[in-house]
């Protein structure tokens, strides 16, 4: 097995719903971890429970990136892909996501009753330039996966990629040790443990290649390996909310499945409604009673929400919403990404509209966003959004584990969460539509709110310089934010030039992987990625002005006579002729490559 | 609903309507929902209720206003909402007295959805139903329970579909508390309020309600002979004036089966149909997870996620 060594590489492990893939991968990427490795994960998930296996919509596994440098995305093209049979296979070459070299090692137990289909994806894969290396599990691997009723493939096929990625066998077992020790019985442990052996055995014995990334001393302080969703449902914990309300809606429910468990133990509840709609309406219950809620959703359930939005902005009761963002619009694709939101979550809900918008670029983010909205919310007593997305909520990746804030008041809001977020205090007072803001059970204030319009004593009133002075005071509130913006830390060092490229969310890790590339080979493009999305800072202009091309990368659809929704809101922004120069609504990432070949398009006089 | 020592407002001065009341209300003279607010303070009154730590909710329509009309705590939500926004009270500020205000477009029509499940969850609450049998408002259209043949502006020709019983479906649900009373009946109002107030859970109240704007002849309050009061030692007293002037008949509040009869029947009933103590509160539930948990410093939110 001769040794290629990398400084980074990425592989896919393909299987059939239902049979364990993710679990291999969460194993392996620990063990990487351990070993001193970055890793950056990205699961695929089928929309359905259980579709029927060999069959495309079955496809569910993990794709894996690994270097000896940290990784802040799934970057670009798979070098080494494992397929349980040629279906799953075939499914992941049309999003022709693999490098041209890429290696494929391909399980035929299921051949003989197949051929056809194995000769066609076989062919298909060959006319690309791939190898494919075609293995039956051993013998003895059979088996035991025979006398556990079928399970325990996952496992041969993690010893496999161990050794081909040259991860020591002990790191593994002490891993595998980890994730089933205490759920798992002994022997069957011990069975999960032999077929994992099995496996490892059977690719440095017949696997004509291996890779080897290079161990880097570990960083010392305490790590974590998180996922965003997980990173949310801690942060809203850590930011001192005591009620999640929602609704179950993919990509969103696990939020509310991780607080579900632990909420209780920090005096928290969760609440499943009947709806969307009754979900934001009891967050907004409870909030307007002083106690701090949230609710958490995607696509369909904001559409629902979007009443109940104009009327927390309105009736000046704080409110925080989070969205994560799956493919659209309507049911879409429930388990792909997209960040097309952002339009119906700035200019959503009838009328004039007040928010404030975060988006969320890695688990860190996802950790601090909570806090940050709450601060927002509270001070405000306006509707605060985090966008996050399917990618975001799923991937995960081995952090410097942070030091929790424990929020108390609002006013107790570290200055690193706010310098994280790009924003300065706002000011101690901030005018308010209705001069009393009491909580319910404050004696002598009665504090009635309504959707109506209503004059500063919170009484009806239907009388035009109210209205106007209603909104002018609203609008005020964002104004505040756009004041308290700073501009985002911009990627590198170069602060002017040819082009600079502008993203948001969950493109961030991609845009400056491309920015920093491109730097590195003395070309003039900057970037940088909002944090908080809506507002914008108001030095915003100014920094655009300095380069000659301003470009977004956006994970939303745009073509030659549609920009996507960031492009626009920078435009009607800074009325800077803002181009895109990728705006795809595949379902999947963008990655650093494809930025980095459109911004050398620019550089080459190609027009956007 | 309440620990009766609770109670007792705390300034020297007790709570009269006077201080219930706060501008006058928007609603057309002769309107039902003058009675069923003047019946609230009343009880609230008599209760000695805390305003403050009193909020009544409302949604969209004539009867929203109500929140407006009482001088406690208020929340006038969206068209048939108010059920999720209590629920967010209830859960989190158990210390609260909640009333929630809804007509009958407002809770059987576009917030029908919620009226099921705030009636299953059955948490802590004095629910409403301010059943005028029409979208008023909004100018005279055909509601859930609009009589069958009734010209409305949207079916001219007179109302298609025979209407919802809103005590049937309370009970078809499984509510603990299902009680019906008229605005004209101020006792027996009050009555229902009282007992609705001490049951523990979500005590829908059902309440018959004149328009003299848009359907001026539908109850006729000054004749008895079309409606007959359920009595019994646990139910609802007859309304005082009418006593010996108007049919009765006994109704055992436990037994849901006859209660469904009742419901069901052409004939009016007002009264107790049916209460059920020991129906368990989603709220409660909620609350006692937070209770029985052992608490945690949120100093080791992070440790599961250890590598």
């Amino acid at each position: 097995m001769p040794v290629e060594k990398k400084r980074v590489s990425r592989f896919e492990l393909l299987m059939d719903a239902g049979f364990g893939a993710q679990k291999a991968g969460d194993i392996l990427i620990r063990a990487f971890a351990h070993t001193g490795r970055f890793v950056f994960i990205e699961p695929m998930i089928p929309a359905e429970i259980s579709p029927p296996a060999r069959s495309r919509p079955a496809l569910s596994g993990a794709m894996i990136r690994v270097a000896d440098f940290d990784l802040k995305n799934s970057g670009n093209e798979t070098d080494i892909i494992l397929a349980q049979h040629e279906i799953v296979l075939d499914r992941r070459l049309d999003d022709n996501e693999h490098s041209p070299t890429c290696r494929i090692l391909l399980d035929i137990a299921d051949k003989k009753a197949n051929e056809d289909s194995y000769e066609s994806v076989c062919k298909r894969a060959t006319k690309q330039g791939l190898t494919i290396t075609t293995f039956e599990v051993c013998e003895d691997g059979k088996n035991l996966i025979k006398g556990m009723g079928g399970k325990g493939k996952n496992m041969y096929y993690l010893g496999m990629l161990s050794a081909i990625y040259s991860v020591p066998e002990e790191a593994m077992v002490t891993e595998i040790k980890m994730i089933f020790g205490k759920k798992l019985k002994e022997e069957i442990l011990e069975k999960n443990i032999q077929i994992f052996h099995f496996g490892y055995l059977f690719a440095q014995a017949n696997i004509d290649f291996s890779i080897i990334i290079e161990e880097k001393e570990l960083t010392s302080g305490d790590k974590i390996l998180i996922d965003g969703n997980s990173a949310l449902a801690m942060g809203i914990i850590d930011a001192g909310f005591k009620l999640l309300s929602g609704y179950p809606i993919t990509p969103a429910s696990s939020i509310m499945h991780t607080l579900a468990k632990v909420f209780p133990s920090y005096g928290g509840m969760v609440h499943q409604a009947e709806d969307e709609i009754s979900a934001i309406g009891t967050a907004i219950g409870a909030y307007y009673g002083g106690v701090p809620s949230l609710t958490a959703t995607s696509g369909p359930g904001l559409s629902l929400k979007q009443e109940f939005i104009g009327y927390a902005a309105v009736a000046e009761v704080p409110l925080v919403v989070i969205d994560v963002q799956r493919s659209g619009p309507s049911t879409g694709m429930p388990t792909k990404t997209e960040q097309s939101d952002l339009s119906a979550v700035i200019w959503g809900s009838h009328g004039d509209h007040t928010k404030i918008v975060i988006g969320v670029g890695n688990v860190l983010d996802c950790f601090y966003a909570p806090i940050m909205a709450r601060y927002l919310a509270e001070k405000l007593r306006l509707p605060v959004f985090i966008l996050s997305d399917f990618i975001m909520a799923n991937s995960y990746k081995v952090i410097d584990k942070p030091k929790p804030i424990e929020l108390g008041s609002i006013e107790d809001i570290p200055q690193k969460i706010l310098d994280h977020f790009w924003i300065g205090r706002l000011p101690d007072e901030i005018e308010m539509v209705r001069s009393d803001q009491s909580d319910p059970g404050t004696p002598g204030h009665m504090r009635r709110i309504t959707g109506l319009n209503t004059d500063q004593d919170g009484k009806v009133n239907y009388f035009s310089e109210t209205n106007q002075r209603s909104h002018a005071v609203r609008n005020e509130k964002v104004h505040h934010v756009q004041r308290a913006l700073r501009m985002p830390d911009l990627f590198g060092s170069v602060e002017e030039g040819e082009i600079l490229v502008i993203g948001w969310g969950t493109t961030r890790g991609a845009v400056a992987e491309a920015v920093h590339s491109c730097q590195d080979q003395g070309l003039s493009v900057g970037g940088f990625c909002f944090r908080i999305v809506y507002p914008l800072p108001l030095i915003l202009t100014s920094v655009m002005s300095k380069f000659k091309h301003v470009v977004t990368v956006e994970a939303a659809y745009g073509d030659v006579m549609k920009k996507p929704p960031l492009a626009m809101l920078l435009r009607s922004k800074t009325l800077i002729d803002v181009q895109t120069i990728l705006c795809q609504a595949t379902g999947r990432p963008i990655s650093p490559k494809s930025i980095e070949a459109k911004i050398k398009d620019i550089l080459n006089g190609i027009p956007v | 609903m309440a620990s009766p020592s609770e109670e007792i407002k705390t300034e020297n001065q007790p709570l009269t309507v006077k201080d219930l009341n706060t501008e006058n209300p928007r609603w057309c003279a002769g309107c039902g929902d003058f009675s069923i607010i003047m019946a609230l303070k009343r009880f609230m009154v008599e209760r000695q209720l805390i305003p403050h730590q009193t909020v009544n909710i409302s949604g969209i329509g004539c009867s929203g206003r109500a929140s407006f009309y009482i001088n406690s705590y208020g929340v006038h939500s969206i068209h048939g909402r108010a059920i999720p926004v209590a629920m967010g009270l209830a859960l989190t500020k158990p210390e609260l007295k909640l009333f929630i205000h809804s007509g009958d477009g407002d809770a059987i029509s576009i917030g029908g959805g919620h009226l099921i499940h705030g009636i299953n969850k059955n948490f802590n609450c004095v629910f409403i139903l301010y059943d005028n049998e029409l979208y008023a408002l909004t100018k005279s259209q055909t509601s859930p329970t609009t009589r069958k043949g009734h010209k409305t502006n949207t079916q001219p020709s007179g109302t298609y579909l025979d209407p919802i019983h809103p005590t049937s479906l309370a009970l078809g649900v499984g509510a603990s508390f299902v009680a019906s009373t008229a605005d004209w009946l101020p006792d027996h109002l009050v009555s229902t309020l009282k007992a609705a107030y001490d049951h523990s859970g979500f005590a829908f109240v059902h309440v018959s309600q004149r328009c003299p704007h848009f359907d001026p002849n539908n109850f006729d309050h000054k004749e008895t002979s079309w409606f007959t009061f359920l009595e019994h030692e646990n139910g609802i007293p007859v309304d005082k004036r009418l006593v010996g002037k108007v049919e009765t008949i006994k109704h055992d509040p436990l037994d849901r089966l006859q209660a469904f009869k009742h419901a069901i029947d052409p004939r009016v009933y007002f009264g107790l149909f049916f209460q059920d103590k020991e129906k368990p509160r989603y709220d409660v539930i909620l609350q006692n997870q937070v209770k029985d948990a052992k608490q945690k410093a949120r100093s080791s939110i992070l440790d599961s996620f250890n590598l």
